[in-house]
């Protein structure tokens, strides 16, 4: 096959993948300090895109405006679901926090489909800019938004998990809960701010995805294996590893699509997972995790 | 309206199959399954398969129910050397991958066109009429079947043995006993009921597409052991009745409550689903009926 082709995979992975990185970002949080898969991950993009949606038939047609709402009211429903359930199941086991994130997944999900239906939207970009193009390589402009967006939000969660004290609490709590909080850290606080922050990121990836794709009730869950995948590829509880794994995951789909056709996603994501976690469990390059 | 009885109760028993091989593997064993459904799935589309390619059905069915054991061979291997919520996600992955090959492989099963035209169970031997209450008779005696069968099981020293597996892991380690061995023997039983019910789906509705195999119906499986506590048998049946007698009864509240689409009462239906598991997970983990168990939940 010709380089062309592969080059606009590349540069089209790069951008799905830097902008998953958010909601996988948000997993992997919440994976290494609560301690569960969080399989409503993928509905709360859901909800991030809709929002968008209601914003601009609502509110207005201003893109800027619908990414901010669709952050912000999906971080508001993430602490909701934070206060209301997982903060009561804190002390039961790992399995009874996923089984009650998939319950909060089709909660989430049907009450969108409840008033949207099943129809497919699309957000309203307004003016259609072209794309660039250089000898074939083809750079959409608003794909340049779109990273230039999911990076600053990125920067932003490392400078907030590595510059302030709040991450300094977070990734105490990661570490060793129970050392966390003989050394006076008030675990309830940094689990707030953590869904708060899962749930921005979640929202902001959704609304990202969103001006890419259509937005359909199915948008985020069809992504959660790929993304559990990512996470794993990336090391649990790693945000570097979440980012690297997510940029690995989008670029090499884009280049697979180009030769085996886009209904096998869901099934390589699920092959590498397994051989992942049979042969390198720790992911990438981390450290082995003690607990299974 | 009998017939409508019929063949409501005949929706009951096949979940009730796929209930108790997901009790084996829950409420039992400890096995977090989100995958169940691909177990169905496997069941069903190969005893359709081979029954169309002239396999005679009880033959096809033996076939579907080995097959469908055997695919989860595989799946113990990875399920013993992981904690249960990554094998949530593996089964669950598992399931997805299935229905993606089910819609895409066109060659063997004609994708999301579906596969028509598979023989019926007792097509020729008895009247047509009677067909589906010669089914449901079937199914209850299977049931019946399965039910001595997985008590039996339970009670069996290999039944001790899993139940300690649930409850704790490293001291059955240190009694000398594999935990992973056991864990992939439970796996595949539960698997084997699921691709039996999938059998009895797939000559009992003569069609089949992947759309009957999406992840919802493997939550429905949890709702219905739920509700009656995961590790009680009777519970298990009692809960497989509340939760088809649910759907099915949903069906009707359209006809007192106006203003309210199909699709609506879909999301209502799933929306309801979803409460449960919260609900449940929060205030009732043992289930309605059922007994304190260990550290599942």
């Amino acid at each position: 096959m010709e380089l062309i082709p592969i080059l606009n995979a590349v540069i089209n992975g790069t951008v799905l993948g830097t902008l998953l990185s958010l909601p996988i970002l948000a997993i992997t949080m919440v994976f290494g300090i609560s301690r569960f898969p969080n399989a409503a991950t993928g509905d709360y993009m859901t909800l991030g895109a809709y929002t968008a949606v209601a914003t601009q038939a609502w509110i207005g047609s201003s893109l800027v405006l619908a990414v901010v709402s669709a952050s912000v009211v999906t971080a508001l429903i993430a602490v909701f679901f934070y206060l209301w359930v997982f903060r009561a199941l804190a002390k039961r086991s790992n399995v009874a926090r996923l089984i009650a994130s998939l319950g909060v997944a089709f909660v989430v999900r049907t009450t969108i489909t409840f008033f949207a239906g099943q129809d497919q939207y699309n957000l309203e970009m307004g003016r259609i800019m072209r794309a660039w193009n250089w000898h074939g390589i083809r750079i959409l402009p608003m794909d340049v938004y779109i990273l230039l967006t999911a990076i600053g939000a990125l920067g932003i969660a490392f400078v907030i998990l590595h510059a302030t004290p709040l991450g300094r609490r977070m990734r105490a709590v990661a570490d060793n809960p129970d050392l966390a909080a003989a050394s006076g850290i008030r675990s309830r606080r940094v689990m707030l701010y953590l869904w708060l922050l899962s749930g921005f990121f979640c929202g902001l990836g959704g609304v990202l995805l969103a001006i890419k794709a259509v937005v359909v009730p199915e948008l985020g869950f069809e992504l959660l294996m790929p993304m559990f995948a990512a996470v794993i590829l990336g090391g649990i509880g790693n945000p570097i590893g979440a980012v690297v794994g997510s940029l690995i995951f989008g670029i090499s789909q884009e280049i697979a699509t180009l030769y085996v056709g886009p209904s096998y996603k869901i099934v390589i994501a699920f092959l590498v997972l397994l051989v992942l976690l049979l042969f390198r469990p720790q992911g990438l390059f981390g450290r082995p995790i003690m607990a299974r | 309206m009998e017939s409508y009885l019929i063949a409501i109760s005949i929706g009951i028993l096949i979940y009730m199959l796929m209930a108790l091989g997901l009790s084996l593997h829950y409420g039992f064993t400890g096995l977090v399954n989100f995958g169940h459904v691909g177990f169905f799935a496997i069941g069903s589309y190969t005893s359709a398969l081979l029954a169309l390619q002239g396999v005679p059905i009880p033959l096809a069915m033996v076939g579907a129910t080995l097959l469908t054991a055997l695919a989860a061979w595989p799946l113990g291997i990875v399920a013993l050397r992981l904690g249960s919520d990554y094998l949530a996600i593996v089964t669950l992955g598992f399931s997805e991958s299935v229905r993606m090959m089910l819609q895409s492989e066109e060659w063997l099963t004609r994708g999301m066109h579906g596969l028509p035209g598979i023989p019926r169970m007792y097509e020729g031997w008895i009247p047509a009429a009677q067909i589906d209450l010669a089914i449901m008779l079937t199914l209850l005696a299977v049931n019946g079947a399965v039910f001595w069968l997985v008590t039996r099981v339970v009670k069996s020293p290999f039944g001790r043995v899993i139940e300690a597996v649930r409850d704790n892991e490293v001291a059955v380690r240190a009694l000398g006993k594999d935990p992973a061995r056991f864990k992939t023997r439970s796996l595949m039983l539960g698997a084997g009921l699921a691709g039996l019910a999938g059998a009895f789906q797939a000559h009992y509705l003569t069609f089949l597409s992947p759309e009957q195999f999406v992840p919802l119906i493997t939550f429905y499986i949890w709702i219905a052991i739920f509700v009656g506590g995961a590790n009680r048998l009777l519970g298990v049946a009692l809960g497989t009745v509340i939760m088809v007698g649910f759907l099915e009864g949903s069906r009707f509240v359209r006809d007192f409550v106006g203003g309210i689409s199909e699709v609506q009462m879909a999301s209502v239906r799933i929306w309801v689903i979803g409460m449960a598991l919260i609900l449940i997970v929060l205030y009732r983990p043992q289930g309605i009926l059922g007994t304190k168990a260990g550290k599942s939940t």
